[in-house]
Protein backbone atom coordinates (compact mmCIF):
# COMPACT_ATOMS: atom_id res chain seq x y z
CA UNK A 1 0.00 0.00 0.00
CA UNK A 2 2.57 2.32 0.82
CA UNK A 3 4.70 1.79 -2.68
CA UNK A 4 0.99 2.80 -3.90
CA UNK A 5 0.91 5.77 -2.29
CA UNK A 6 4.48 6.67 -2.96
CA UNK A 7 3.95 5.72 -6.82
CA UNK A 8 1.07 8.52 -6.89
CA UNK A 9 3.64 11.03 -5.49
CA UNK A 10 6.04 9.93 -7.89
CA UNK A 11 3.74 10.51 -10.63
CA UNK A 12 2.51 13.82 -9.71
CA UNK A 13 6.59 14.90 -9.21
CA UNK A 14 7.23 13.57 -12.91
CA UNK A 15 4.12 15.49 -14.57
CA UNK A 16 4.08 18.49 -13.02
CA UNK A 17 7.50 19.16 -14.11
CA UNK A 18 7.66 20.93 -17.62
CA UNK A 19 11.32 19.50 -18.24
CA UNK A 20 9.17 15.94 -18.78
CA UNK A 21 7.16 17.01 -21.51
CA UNK A 22 9.81 18.97 -23.41
CA UNK A 23 12.63 16.01 -23.37
CA UNK A 24 9.31 12.38 -22.73
CA UNK A 25 7.12 13.58 -25.10
CA UNK A 26 8.06 17.26 -27.87
CA UNK A 27 11.96 15.97 -28.02
CA UNK A 28 11.00 12.33 -29.74
CA UNK A 29 8.13 13.73 -31.46
CA UNK A 30 9.77 16.60 -33.45
CA UNK A 31 12.99 14.03 -33.77
CA UNK A 32 10.24 11.30 -35.51
CA UNK A 33 8.83 14.41 -38.06
CA UNK A 34 12.51 15.98 -39.12
CA UNK A 35 13.99 11.98 -39.61
CA UNK A 36 10.31 11.93 -41.81
CA UNK A 37 10.76 15.07 -43.70
CA UNK A 38 14.41 13.66 -44.16
CA UNK A 39 13.31 10.32 -45.19
CA UNK A 40 11.06 11.59 -48.08
CA UNK A 41 14.23 13.54 -49.11
CA UNK A 42 16.38 10.07 -49.71
CA UNK A 43 15.94 8.93 -52.88
CA UNK A 44 14.82 5.32 -53.44
CA UNK A 45 18.16 4.23 -55.12
CA UNK A 46 19.65 4.60 -51.74
CA UNK A 47 17.89 2.08 -50.62
CA UNK A 48 18.08 3.62 -47.04
CA UNK A 49 15.35 2.23 -44.84
CA UNK A 50 15.67 2.89 -41.50
CA UNK A 51 13.86 5.83 -41.64
CA UNK A 52 11.28 4.39 -43.48
CA UNK A 53 8.23 5.18 -40.88
CA UNK A 54 7.70 1.74 -39.60
CA UNK A 55 11.78 1.51 -38.81
CA UNK A 56 11.52 4.95 -37.19
CA UNK A 57 8.90 5.26 -35.38
CA UNK A 58 10.26 1.88 -32.63
CA UNK A 59 13.32 3.67 -33.25
CA UNK A 60 12.15 6.90 -31.67
CA UNK A 61 9.96 4.58 -29.15
CA UNK A 62 13.45 3.67 -28.08
CA UNK A 63 14.97 6.89 -28.10
CA UNK A 64 12.33 8.02 -26.32
CA UNK A 65 12.91 5.86 -23.20
CA UNK A 66 16.08 6.96 -22.95
CA UNK A 67 14.66 10.42 -21.41
CA UNK A 68 12.76 8.12 -19.03
CA UNK A 69 16.15 7.15 -17.39
CA UNK A 70 16.98 10.64 -17.57
CA UNK A 71 14.30 11.29 -15.05
CA UNK A 72 14.31 8.30 -13.28
CA UNK A 73 18.29 9.77 -12.10
CA UNK A 74 16.77 13.10 -11.40
CA UNK A 75 13.88 12.15 -9.32
CA UNK A 76 16.12 9.52 -7.17
CA UNK A 77 19.19 11.64 -7.22
CA UNK A 78 17.28 15.14 -6.54
CA UNK A 79 15.09 13.27 -3.42
CA UNK A 80 18.53 11.99 -2.05
CA UNK A 81 20.24 15.76 -2.41
CA UNK A 82 17.09 16.92 -0.53
CA UNK A 83 16.64 15.81 3.11
CA UNK A 84 12.88 14.19 1.62
CA UNK A 85 14.49 11.03 1.72
CA UNK A 86 15.97 11.46 5.20
CA UNK A 87 12.10 12.17 6.46
CA UNK A 88 10.93 8.75 4.65
CA UNK A 89 13.88 7.00 5.97
CA UNK A 90 12.42 7.68 9.41
CA UNK A 91 8.95 6.42 8.62
CA UNK A 92 7.70 2.93 8.45
CA UNK A 93 8.66 2.71 4.51
CA UNK A 94 10.48 -0.44 3.70
CA UNK A 95 13.25 -0.72 0.81
CA UNK A 96 10.60 -2.11 -1.48
CA UNK A 97 8.45 0.54 -1.38
CA UNK A 98 10.95 2.89 -2.35
CA UNK A 99 11.77 0.44 -5.30
CA UNK A 100 8.36 0.02 -6.62
CA UNK A 101 8.00 3.64 -6.18
CA UNK A 102 10.13 4.96 -8.28
CA UNK A 103 9.90 2.19 -10.76
CA UNK A 104 5.94 1.47 -11.47
CA UNK A 105 5.36 4.90 -12.07
CA UNK A 106 8.41 5.34 -14.83
CA UNK A 107 7.28 2.14 -16.34
CA UNK A 108 3.46 4.18 -16.98
CA UNK A 109 5.16 7.02 -18.13
CA UNK A 110 7.15 4.70 -20.76
CA UNK A 111 4.17 3.29 -22.17
CA UNK A 112 2.20 6.93 -22.63
CA UNK A 113 5.32 8.10 -24.39
CA UNK A 114 5.49 5.04 -26.87
CA UNK A 115 1.82 5.37 -27.25
CA UNK A 116 1.88 8.97 -28.04
CA UNK A 117 4.43 8.41 -30.38
CA UNK A 118 2.88 5.66 -32.47
CA UNK A 119 -0.19 7.50 -32.60
CA UNK A 120 2.38 10.23 -34.05
CA UNK A 121 3.40 7.99 -36.45
CA UNK A 122 0.16 7.03 -37.32
CA UNK A 123 -0.36 9.95 -38.48
CA UNK A 124 2.51 10.50 -40.74
CA UNK A 125 2.72 7.16 -42.18
CA UNK A 126 -1.10 7.97 -43.26
CA UNK A 127 0.49 10.90 -44.55
CA UNK A 128 3.20 8.72 -46.34
CA UNK A 129 1.02 6.00 -47.71
CA UNK A 130 1.93 3.53 -44.97
CA UNK A 131 -0.43 1.95 -42.60
CA UNK A 132 0.27 0.50 -39.53
CA UNK A 133 -1.22 -2.91 -38.34
CA UNK A 134 -2.88 -2.69 -34.77
CA UNK A 135 -1.11 -5.93 -33.19
CA UNK A 136 2.12 -4.96 -34.35
CA UNK A 137 1.91 -1.88 -32.37
CA UNK A 138 0.91 -3.84 -29.33
CA UNK A 139 3.10 -6.15 -29.99
CA UNK A 140 5.73 -3.74 -30.41
CA UNK A 141 4.55 -1.87 -27.01
CA UNK A 142 4.83 -5.32 -25.50
CA UNK A 143 8.68 -5.59 -26.86
CA UNK A 144 9.46 -2.31 -25.35
CA UNK A 145 8.54 -3.33 -22.02
CA UNK A 146 12.79 -4.60 -21.01
CA UNK A 147 13.92 -1.88 -22.67
CA UNK A 148 11.98 0.70 -20.74
CA UNK A 149 12.96 -1.51 -17.60
CA UNK A 150 16.43 -1.52 -18.31
CA UNK A 151 16.67 2.47 -19.37
CA UNK A 152 14.72 2.88 -15.67
CA UNK A 153 17.26 0.73 -14.07
CA UNK A 154 20.23 2.38 -15.70
CA UNK A 155 18.66 5.86 -14.03
CA UNK A 156 18.47 4.03 -10.61
CA UNK A 157 21.44 2.52 -10.66
CA UNK A 158 23.15 6.37 -11.55
CA UNK A 159 20.77 8.29 -9.12
CA UNK A 160 21.18 6.25 -6.23
CA UNK A 161 25.17 6.11 -6.96
CA UNK A 162 25.35 10.24 -8.16
CA UNK A 163 24.01 13.62 -6.63
CA UNK A 164 21.24 15.57 -8.84
CA UNK A 165 24.66 17.65 -10.73
CA UNK A 166 26.70 13.95 -11.51
CA UNK A 167 23.91 12.19 -12.42
CA UNK A 168 22.57 13.94 -15.68
CA UNK A 169 25.83 13.58 -17.23
CA UNK A 170 26.28 10.03 -16.88
CA UNK A 171 22.76 9.77 -18.54
CA UNK A 172 23.64 12.42 -21.36
CA UNK A 173 26.39 10.29 -22.50
CA UNK A 174 24.17 6.70 -22.20
CA UNK A 175 21.83 8.44 -24.20
CA UNK A 176 24.65 9.10 -26.73
CA UNK A 177 25.56 5.45 -26.35
CA UNK A 178 22.38 4.48 -26.81
CA UNK A 179 21.50 6.10 -29.68
CA UNK A 180 24.79 5.27 -32.25
CA UNK A 181 25.03 2.10 -30.59
CA UNK A 182 21.83 0.95 -30.66
CA UNK A 183 21.07 1.59 -34.11
CA UNK A 184 18.69 4.25 -33.71
CA UNK A 185 20.24 6.66 -36.79
CA UNK A 186 22.04 4.24 -38.35
CA UNK A 187 21.73 1.24 -40.02
CA UNK A 188 24.73 -0.89 -37.69
CA UNK A 189 23.56 -3.94 -39.76
CA UNK A 190 24.90 -2.80 -42.89
CA UNK A 191 28.02 -1.03 -41.09
CA UNK A 192 29.25 -4.49 -39.65
CA UNK A 193 32.50 -4.86 -38.78
CA UNK A 194 33.85 -4.04 -35.60
CA UNK A 195 30.98 -1.19 -34.69
CA UNK A 196 28.45 -4.23 -35.14
CA UNK A 197 30.10 -6.37 -32.27
CA UNK A 198 30.28 -3.45 -29.98
CA UNK A 199 26.84 -2.71 -30.41
CA UNK A 200 25.74 -6.55 -30.47
CA UNK A 201 27.78 -6.86 -26.79
CA UNK A 202 25.90 -3.91 -25.33
CA UNK A 203 22.04 -4.40 -24.83
CA UNK A 204 20.76 -1.17 -26.48
CA UNK A 205 21.00 -2.50 -30.22
CA UNK A 206 19.26 -5.68 -28.94
CA UNK A 207 16.02 -3.03 -27.50
CA UNK A 208 15.78 -1.39 -31.12
CA UNK A 209 15.82 -4.92 -32.93
CA UNK A 210 12.84 -5.88 -30.60
CA UNK A 211 11.10 -2.97 -31.15
CA UNK A 212 11.78 -3.07 -34.81
CA UNK A 213 10.84 -6.92 -35.46
CA UNK A 214 7.47 -6.73 -33.09
CA UNK A 215 6.33 -3.68 -35.79
CA UNK A 216 6.88 -5.39 -38.77
CA UNK A 217 5.64 -8.51 -37.47
CA UNK A 218 8.98 -10.92 -37.66
CA UNK A 219 7.80 -13.20 -35.06
CA UNK A 220 11.05 -15.71 -36.23
CA UNK A 221 13.27 -13.47 -35.72
CA UNK A 222 11.79 -11.11 -32.22
CA UNK A 223 12.36 -13.82 -30.09
CA UNK A 224 16.42 -13.57 -30.18
CA UNK A 225 16.60 -9.98 -29.24
CA UNK A 226 13.47 -9.65 -27.34
CA UNK A 227 15.18 -12.76 -24.90
CA UNK A 228 18.47 -11.01 -24.65
CA UNK A 229 17.29 -7.52 -23.52
CA UNK A 230 14.78 -9.22 -21.19
CA UNK A 231 17.89 -10.80 -19.59
CA UNK A 232 20.00 -7.34 -19.85
CA UNK A 233 17.10 -5.69 -18.27
CA UNK A 234 16.67 -7.94 -15.52
CA UNK A 235 20.50 -8.17 -14.20
CA UNK A 236 20.60 -4.29 -14.72
CA UNK A 237 17.10 -3.77 -12.50
CA UNK A 238 18.93 -6.05 -9.86
CA UNK A 239 22.20 -4.32 -9.64
CA UNK A 240 19.90 -1.04 -9.75
CA UNK A 241 18.13 -2.34 -6.40
CA UNK A 242 21.25 -3.61 -4.95
CA UNK A 243 22.83 -0.32 -5.45
CA UNK A 244 19.95 1.57 -4.48
CA UNK A 245 19.37 -1.02 -1.09
CA UNK A 246 23.26 -0.22 -0.44
CA UNK A 247 22.90 3.43 -0.86
CA UNK A 248 20.24 3.61 1.84
CA UNK A 249 21.95 1.60 4.07
CA UNK A 250 25.24 3.28 4.08
CA UNK A 251 22.72 6.68 4.54
CA UNK A 252 21.21 5.13 7.52
CA UNK A 253 24.86 4.00 8.87
CA UNK B 1 5.35 1.82 30.49
CA UNK B 2 8.38 4.23 30.62
CA UNK B 3 7.93 7.14 32.53
CA UNK B 4 10.43 8.84 30.34
CA UNK B 5 9.98 10.09 26.91
CA UNK B 6 13.56 9.14 25.93
CA UNK B 7 15.98 7.20 27.98
CA UNK B 8 20.12 7.04 26.62
CA UNK B 9 22.48 4.98 28.26
CA UNK B 10 26.30 5.29 26.92
CA UNK B 11 25.07 6.12 23.42
CA UNK B 12 28.15 6.40 21.35
CA UNK B 13 28.41 6.88 17.58
CA UNK B 14 31.95 7.01 15.53
CA UNK B 15 32.72 7.57 12.05
CA UNK B 16 36.27 5.45 11.42
CA UNK B 17 38.01 7.38 14.07
CA UNK B 18 36.25 10.31 14.80
CA UNK B 19 33.99 10.47 17.55
CA UNK B 20 30.77 12.08 16.89
CA UNK B 21 28.87 11.57 20.20
CA UNK B 22 30.88 9.59 22.79
CA UNK B 23 29.08 7.86 25.03
CA UNK B 24 25.56 9.93 26.31
CA UNK B 25 23.27 9.02 28.58
CA UNK B 26 20.18 11.24 29.28
CA UNK B 27 16.43 11.06 29.87
CA UNK B 28 14.05 13.28 28.92
CA UNK B 29 10.80 13.24 30.82
CA UNK B 30 6.98 12.81 28.45
CA UNK B 31 5.65 16.20 27.56
CA UNK B 32 8.43 18.84 27.76
CA UNK B 33 10.45 20.41 25.14
CA UNK B 34 13.74 19.24 25.46
CA UNK B 35 17.17 21.35 23.48
CA UNK B 36 20.26 19.84 22.74
CA UNK B 37 22.56 23.22 22.22
CA UNK B 38 25.83 22.73 20.86
CA UNK B 39 27.96 24.37 18.24
CA UNK B 40 27.86 22.99 14.52
CA UNK B 41 29.64 19.57 14.84
CA UNK B 42 28.78 19.52 18.40
CA UNK B 43 27.23 15.64 17.68
CA UNK B 44 23.18 16.92 18.09
CA UNK B 45 21.89 15.60 14.62
CA UNK B 46 24.04 12.20 14.77
CA UNK B 47 22.13 12.00 18.68
CA UNK B 48 18.79 12.67 17.19
CA UNK B 49 19.47 10.37 14.08
CA UNK B 50 20.52 8.22 16.24
CA UNK B 51 17.16 8.13 18.04
CA UNK B 52 15.15 7.95 14.72
CA UNK B 53 17.06 4.82 13.62
CA UNK B 54 18.34 6.64 10.59
CA UNK B 55 21.79 6.23 12.14
CA UNK B 56 22.94 3.19 14.05
CA UNK B 57 24.51 3.68 17.76
CA UNK B 58 28.22 2.28 17.65
CA UNK B 59 27.45 1.47 21.05
CA UNK B 60 24.89 1.69 23.97
CA UNK B 61 20.82 1.83 24.44
CA UNK B 62 18.53 4.31 23.65
CA UNK B 63 14.55 3.72 24.48
CA UNK B 64 12.15 5.77 23.19
CA UNK B 65 8.89 5.97 24.99
CA UNK B 66 9.82 2.66 26.51
CA UNK B 67 10.90 0.76 22.98
CA UNK B 68 14.39 0.01 22.09
CA UNK B 69 15.78 1.84 19.03
CA UNK B 70 17.76 -1.59 18.71
CA UNK B 71 14.85 -3.90 18.38
CA UNK B 72 11.93 -2.49 17.91
CA UNK B 73 12.30 0.20 16.12
CA UNK B 74 9.17 -0.23 13.78
CA UNK B 75 7.24 0.22 17.03
CA UNK B 76 9.14 3.90 17.02
CA UNK B 77 8.34 4.72 13.66
CA UNK B 78 4.93 4.76 14.30
CA UNK B 79 4.92 6.83 17.61
CA UNK B 80 7.69 9.71 16.32
CA UNK B 81 8.40 11.73 13.40
CA UNK B 82 11.36 14.40 12.61
CA UNK B 83 11.59 17.79 10.80
CA UNK B 84 14.79 17.13 9.03
CA UNK B 85 17.60 20.18 9.56
CA UNK B 86 17.15 21.18 5.66
CA UNK B 87 13.43 21.39 4.62
CA UNK B 88 11.88 17.97 3.36
CA UNK B 89 8.90 18.68 1.34
CA UNK B 90 7.92 17.51 -1.97
CA UNK B 91 8.63 20.36 -4.41
CA UNK B 92 5.82 19.88 -7.03
CA UNK B 93 3.44 18.61 -4.25
CA UNK B 94 0.92 20.92 -3.15
CA UNK B 95 0.81 21.72 0.97
CA UNK B 96 -2.24 19.53 0.94
CA UNK B 97 -0.64 16.85 -1.34
CA UNK B 98 2.65 16.87 1.13
CA UNK B 99 0.53 16.81 4.12
CA UNK B 100 -1.85 14.03 2.96
CA UNK B 101 0.90 12.04 1.77
CA UNK B 102 2.49 11.45 5.06
CA UNK B 103 -0.45 11.04 6.75
CA UNK B 104 -1.23 8.14 3.97
CA UNK B 105 2.41 6.57 4.57
CA UNK B 106 1.85 6.31 8.11
CA UNK B 107 -1.28 4.34 7.09
CA UNK B 108 -4.43 6.48 7.88
CA UNK B 109 -7.24 5.89 6.00
CA UNK B 110 -8.59 8.45 3.50
CA UNK B 111 -11.58 9.97 5.81
CA UNK B 112 -9.15 10.05 8.66
CA UNK B 113 -6.19 11.42 6.66
CA UNK B 114 -8.57 14.48 5.14
CA UNK B 115 -9.38 15.61 8.77
CA UNK B 116 -6.48 15.48 9.97
CA UNK B 117 -4.86 17.20 6.91
CA UNK B 118 -7.46 19.97 7.77
CA UNK B 119 -6.48 20.36 11.26
CA UNK B 120 -3.05 20.83 10.52
CA UNK B 121 -3.76 23.45 8.39
CA UNK B 122 -5.42 25.00 11.08
CA UNK B 123 -2.96 24.73 13.84
CA UNK B 124 -0.13 25.99 11.01
CA UNK B 125 -2.44 28.38 9.87
CA UNK B 126 -1.75 26.55 6.72
CA UNK B 127 -4.73 27.36 4.54
CA UNK B 128 -3.75 30.63 2.77
CA UNK B 129 -1.11 28.39 0.52
CA UNK B 130 -2.65 25.41 0.46
CA UNK B 131 -3.13 24.44 -3.11
CA UNK B 132 0.38 26.18 -3.45
CA UNK B 133 2.93 23.78 -4.47
CA UNK B 134 5.59 23.66 -1.74
CA UNK B 135 8.66 24.42 -4.03
CA UNK B 136 7.06 27.79 -4.56
CA UNK B 137 6.96 28.73 -1.39
CA UNK B 138 8.95 30.95 1.04
CA UNK B 139 12.35 28.97 2.77
CA UNK B 140 9.70 29.87 6.29
CA UNK B 141 6.49 28.57 4.76
CA UNK B 142 8.64 25.49 3.57
CA UNK B 143 9.77 24.63 7.13
CA UNK B 144 6.42 25.69 9.13
CA UNK B 145 4.98 22.80 6.27
CA UNK B 146 7.95 20.85 6.87
CA UNK B 147 7.23 20.89 11.02
CA UNK B 148 3.48 20.25 9.90
CA UNK B 149 4.49 17.22 7.96
CA UNK B 150 6.21 15.93 11.32
CA UNK B 151 2.96 16.31 13.23
CA UNK B 152 0.34 15.24 10.74
CA UNK B 153 1.02 11.66 12.22
CA UNK B 154 0.30 12.81 15.69
CA UNK B 155 3.56 11.88 17.09
CA UNK B 156 4.02 11.25 20.52
CA UNK B 157 7.72 12.53 20.22
CA UNK B 158 8.55 14.98 17.57
CA UNK B 159 12.41 16.05 16.58
CA UNK B 160 13.41 19.18 15.68
CA UNK B 161 16.63 19.62 13.80
CA UNK B 162 17.66 23.25 13.80
CA UNK B 163 14.30 23.87 12.79
CA UNK B 164 14.97 27.81 12.35
CA UNK B 165 18.38 27.82 10.88
CA UNK B 166 18.45 29.77 7.81
CA UNK B 167 15.24 31.59 8.37
CA UNK B 168 14.83 35.61 8.84
CA UNK B 169 14.14 37.20 11.82
CA UNK B 170 9.99 37.26 11.22
CA UNK B 171 9.85 33.73 10.02
CA UNK B 172 11.87 32.58 12.95
CA UNK B 173 9.53 34.47 15.55
CA UNK B 174 6.56 32.79 13.63
CA UNK B 175 8.15 29.21 13.94
CA UNK B 176 8.90 30.23 17.15
CA UNK B 177 4.67 30.82 18.25
CA UNK B 178 3.93 27.76 16.30
CA UNK B 179 6.81 25.46 18.65
CA UNK B 180 5.70 26.92 21.98
CA UNK B 181 1.57 25.60 20.98
CA UNK B 182 3.28 22.92 20.67
CA UNK B 183 4.20 22.27 24.02
CA UNK B 184 2.73 20.24 26.38
CA UNK B 185 0.50 18.28 24.17
CA UNK B 186 3.99 16.09 23.24
CA UNK B 187 7.27 15.48 23.89
CA UNK B 188 9.89 17.97 21.36
CA UNK B 189 13.27 17.42 20.85
CA UNK B 190 15.19 20.55 19.41
CA UNK B 191 18.54 20.72 18.46
CA UNK B 192 19.84 24.52 17.90
CA UNK B 193 22.81 26.82 17.99
CA UNK B 194 20.69 29.81 18.42
CA UNK B 195 20.74 30.68 22.40
CA UNK B 196 17.68 32.61 22.26
CA UNK B 197 15.87 30.08 20.68
CA UNK B 198 16.63 27.32 23.46
CA UNK B 199 16.37 29.81 26.23
CA UNK B 200 12.88 31.00 25.30
CA UNK B 201 11.32 27.49 24.49
CA UNK B 202 13.04 25.01 26.30
CA UNK B 203 11.58 23.75 29.54
CA UNK B 204 15.03 21.77 29.80
CA UNK B 205 18.59 22.10 27.85
CA UNK B 206 21.21 20.02 27.35
CA UNK B 207 24.79 21.61 26.45
CA UNK B 208 26.31 19.19 24.28
CA UNK B 209 30.37 19.71 23.16
CA UNK B 210 32.43 17.63 20.75
CA UNK B 211 29.82 14.75 20.95
CA UNK B 212 29.47 14.76 24.78
CA UNK B 213 26.79 16.32 27.07
CA UNK B 214 28.25 18.52 29.08
CA UNK B 215 25.57 20.17 31.26
CA UNK B 216 22.18 19.34 31.39
CA UNK B 217 19.27 21.14 33.30
CA UNK B 218 16.64 24.28 33.21
CA UNK B 219 17.72 27.38 31.41
CA UNK B 220 18.05 28.58 35.12
CA UNK B 221 19.94 25.83 36.59
CA UNK B 222 22.55 26.53 34.38
CA UNK B 223 22.55 29.98 34.79
CA UNK B 224 23.18 28.81 38.95
CA UNK B 225 25.77 26.52 37.48
CA UNK B 226 27.94 28.63 35.61
CA UNK B 227 26.95 31.93 37.54
CA UNK B 228 25.67 33.50 34.35
CA UNK B 229 23.29 36.15 33.72
CA UNK B 230 22.70 34.65 29.68
CA UNK B 231 22.01 31.49 28.10
CA UNK B 232 25.16 32.53 26.12
CA UNK B 233 27.63 33.36 28.77
CA UNK B 234 26.62 29.96 30.24
CA UNK B 235 26.95 27.88 27.02
CA UNK B 236 30.04 29.74 26.55
CA UNK B 237 31.84 29.07 30.25
CA UNK B 238 30.18 25.75 29.68
CA UNK B 239 32.04 25.32 26.28
CA UNK B 240 34.89 26.43 27.27
CA UNK B 241 35.35 24.63 30.34
CA UNK B 242 35.55 27.64 32.32
CA UNK B 243 33.11 26.13 34.71
CA UNK B 244 33.39 22.19 35.76
CA UNK B 245 30.56 20.32 36.09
Amino acid sequence: MRSIIFCKRTIKELLRDPLSYIFCLGFPIVMLIIMSVVNNSIPAEAHMDIFQIQNLAPGIAVFGLTFVMLFACLQVSKDRTTAFLTRLYASPMRPVDFIAGYTLPLLIIAVLQAVINFVTSFVIGLISGYTFQLFHVLLCLVALLPTALLFIAFGLFAGSLLNDKAAPGICSLLITAACILGGIWMDVDSIGGILKTVCQVLPFYHGVQAARMAMQGEYSQLGKPFFIILIYALVIYTFAVLAFQKKMRSDLK
Amino acid sequence: MSEYALEVRALKKTFGSKVAVGGVSLTVEKGILFSLLGVNGAGKTTMIRMLNGLSKPTEGQAFVMGHSVAQELSQIKQLSNISPQETAVAPNLSVWENLEFMADIYGMNREKSRKRVQEVLDQFALHEVEQQRAGTLSGGWQRRLSIAMALITNPEILYLDEPTLGLDVLARKELWRTIEDLKGKITIVLTTHYMEEAERLSDQVAVMVAGEIKACGTVHELYTITGKKTLEDAFVAIAEGEVSI
